[in-house]
């Protein structure tokens, strides 16, 4: 029975050619024209500026050895070039950065774990795509480096072949760009658009209302009044809204792998894990609205767009400053924003090498999705209606 | 009894909808619920469905208290709803079958099922049409195959016919009344007096909320003082003879005008025969005789006072 109504359902909404039409194609055209607007970034050719950087100088500095390499190699000019890097002392380079100088300050020496003389820390004031590469940068120094002192403790030997390794020029520029994604800025706008997709979702949920509530529609008076128990065919509906709203993320991530080749990294499990989430947050934005809103269709919709917007811009997708806004001024708001905890989860995805906060993003959209769904389910269960 | 509703009462706000409506439907019979627009039938129905919410009464549907999880009972009724309700996705078999399938799990079985309600409301031919390329009177006849392709031993009907041609409609009411015969028990609304009359074993007249009578249309007919009404087309009629004629047993009221004439009477066998007599043994001759048996607009209308049709 519940298989029945699933695939019936989902026959329905597939069909549902202008839903599909539109759910699929306003994501499709955006990406396309993103493509064109950010196209030579996606080509892979160096219209990469160097990012200006500041050095603490110090005893710290000038006794790191390795860092002073790794730092030098990967300024020096050369079509590899990612830093431009200032020496300075430490109140000159805090100075630049207030001053928006410098993007980062590097400050040897000072470490939030170790606090022994090679550890090393970054002082920046925004966040972005120029800060995280450097985060990456200093990452994967320190992640080296502790594999390098790993390795001279076991095998001292083995250390000198390693450190000339680690010494070649190139070795960072490539470990920087290790998961294959040179992070350009141009990924952002790919993932907002993902997020936007996602809460497309909200179409299906909200179609699924209006066909499941007697008040609503002469369907949904109809299918209440067979015997299969109301629940069931709200879960079914719901299951068939949320494979087709993932089914078109997919669709659209397909688009931007294959045919715009936006390279995704090596995460790919995890954009679909956030793909999924989202998907399920944007059913369940759509099922509530459709639930709490008993006026016409075309209010009902209009409403969902809305908030669907109003999402979106609170997170920073339309204006990416919004986003620290909403973070000093009203940080409730991004915790309670499925569109803000998306692009968030997407973010974080390429920003930060150990999965908490994206996990946590996760997490927080499932639980409001999960209460979302609880309020719309006990409304749509199926009392008598006041008037039809 | 399948169905007893007892004083249900349904406001909208001001208006009462339904004023202490009460109705019993029993096994076998083929029920007419009869009354003009706004009478509150689908507001009736839908309460009784536990659609709608009511302010007061009790619904029972086959002895048991009926609720919106009532789901044991649902699995034998069969709705075809006012408004159509089917899917614009789904083809005219799919939507068939989608319907059945909440009712009906055994796939093998449904085919069948399905098969028999396209055959049945005429639409063999549209099976793989969708509901958008349907006229009006064949989306309403896939309504009604919806709402009876499992089989119920209840069906519940709100006005199925509404703009279906009358060759389908014939067919429809032909139908309802096989589906009667093998066993179903029927409640059919309408506001048109003839469907009923032809269709239904008993009628329910209900206006502005309430139920004014209830009958076989024999009975119906039976409560009002009145028989048929003679129509004869004569010329130069003397007022002499429509005095006499006036003088005939059973004989309620004559009218002569504009070359015809009617009597209306009261009950009463060979009416006809007697007046066609009277006019032989006066050497009156004529041209056309109509007779008219009494209609339930003439009951709706000697309780009312108003024309069951606008
Ligand atoms: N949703 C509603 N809100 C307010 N009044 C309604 C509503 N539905 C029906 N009515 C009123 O209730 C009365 C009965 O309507 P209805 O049951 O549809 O009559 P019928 O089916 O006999 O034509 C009418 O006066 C109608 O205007
Ligand atoms: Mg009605």
């Amino acid at each position: 029975m519940a298989m029945h109504v699933f695939s019936y359902r989902l026959k329905c909404l597939l069909r549902d050619k202008e839903s599909v039409f539109w759910t699929l194609a306003f994501p499709v055209l955006l990406a396309t024209m993103f493509h064109f607007a950010f196209g030579h970034l996606m080509t892979g050719e160096p219209a990469f500026e160097p990012i200006p950087v500041a050095v603490a100088d110090g005893a710290a500095y000038q006794s790191n050895f390795a860092l002073r390499q790794m730092l030098e190699a990967v300024s020096a000019d050369g079509e590899n070039q990612l830093l431009r890097l200032t020496v300075v002392d430490r109140e000159q380079a805090e100075r630049m950065l207030a001053a928006g100088e410098v993007v980062g300050v590097i400050l040897p020496g000072e470490g939030s774990d170790t606090g022994d003389a090679t550890s090393v820390s970054l002082m920046v004031t925004q966040s972005g795509i120029r800060q995280s590469i450097l985060k990456a940068l200093l990452d994967e120094y320190l992640h080296s480096y502790a594999t390098v002192s790993s390795i001279a403790a076991a095998n001292p030997v083995a250390l000198f072949g390693l450190i000339g390794e680690l010494g070649a020029r190139e070795s960072y520029t490539q470990q920087v760009s290790f998961s294959d994604v040179l992070p350009d800025s141009s990924i952002g706008y790919f993932y907002a658009l993902l997020a936007m997709t996602c809460l497309y979702g909200g179409f299906w949920g909200m179609r699924n209302t209006n066909d499941l509530q007697a008040d609503q529609s002469p369907q949904g008076a109809r299918r209440s009044l067979a015997p299969t128990h109301k629940m069931a065919v709200v879960l079914c509906d719901w299951a068939a809204a949320l494979v087709v709203s993932f089914g078109e993320v997919l669709a659209v991530l397909a688009y931007l792998a294959f045919a715009l080749k936006v390279q995704f990294g090596s995460q790919v499990g995890y954009v679909l894990l956030t793909c999924a989430a989202g998907c399920l947050a944007g059913v369940s934005v759509g099922t509530l609205i459709g639930t709490m809103v008993r006026k016409s269709e075309g209010l009902k919709v209009g409403i969902l767009v809305g908030v669907n917007n109003l999402m979106c811009f609170f997170a920073g997708l339309m204006f990416v400053k919004m986003k620290d806004i909403i973070a000093r001024n009203a940080p409730v708001l991004s915790y309670i924003n499925p569109a803000a905890l998306i692009s968030d989860a997407f973010y974080s995805l390429y920003v930060f090498d150990n999965h908490r906060r994206f996990f946590t993003n996760i997490a927080i959209l499932c639980v409001l999705s999960a209460a979302m769904c609880l309020v719309s389910f006990m409304q749509l269960r199926g009392e008598r209606y006041a008037s039809l | 009894m399948l169905i007893s509703v007892r004083d249900l009462v349904k406001r909208y706000g001001n208006l009462v909808a339904l004023d202490h409506f009460s109705l019993d439907v029993r096994e076998g019979e083929i029920l007419g619920l009869l009354g003009p627009n706004g009478s509150g039938k689908t507001t009736a129905i839908n309460c009784i469905l536990s659609l709608l919410r009511y302010d007061k009464g009790t619904v029972e549907i086959f002895g048991r208290p009926m609720a919106p999880d009532a789901y044991e009972s649902k699995r034998d009724i069969g709705v075809v709803p006012q408004n159509v309700a089917v899917f614009n996705e789904l083809t005219v078999e799919e939507n068939i079958d989608y319907f059945c399938g909440m009712y009906v799990e055994d796939r093998a079985v449904r085919r069948g099922l399905v098969q028999e309600a396209v055959e049945f409301v005429g639409l063999a031919d549209f099976r793989r049409f969708y509901p958008r390329k349907l006229s009006g009177g064949m989306l309403r006849r896939l309504n009604i195959a919806c709402g009876i392709a499992h089989k119920p031993k209840l069906i519940i009907m709100d006005e199925p016919t509404v703009g279906v041609d009358p060759q389908s409609r014939n067919s429809v009411l032909e139908g309802i009344r096989k589906l009667n015969e093998h066993g179903a028990t029927v409640v059919y609304t309408s506001h048109y007096m003839e469907e009923v009359e032809q269709l239904c074993t008993r009628i329910v007249i209900m206006d502005k909320g309430r139920t004014l009578a209830t009958g076989t249309k024999d009975e119906l007919k039976a409560m009002i003082n009145r028989g048929e009404t003679i129509t004869v087309e004569i010329y130069a009629l003397q007022d002499e003879d429509v005095e006499r004629i006036r003088q005939l047993p059973n004989v309620a009221s004559v009218e002569y005008d504009d070359n015809r004439l009617t009597v209306r009477y009261a009950n009463g066998q060979h009416n006809l025969l007697t007046l066609l007599d009277f006019l032989k043994s006066r050497d009156l001759s004529f041209e056309k005789v109509y007779s008219e048996r009494p209609t339930l607009n003439d009951v709706f209308l000697e309780i009312t006072g108003r024309q069951l049709r606008d």
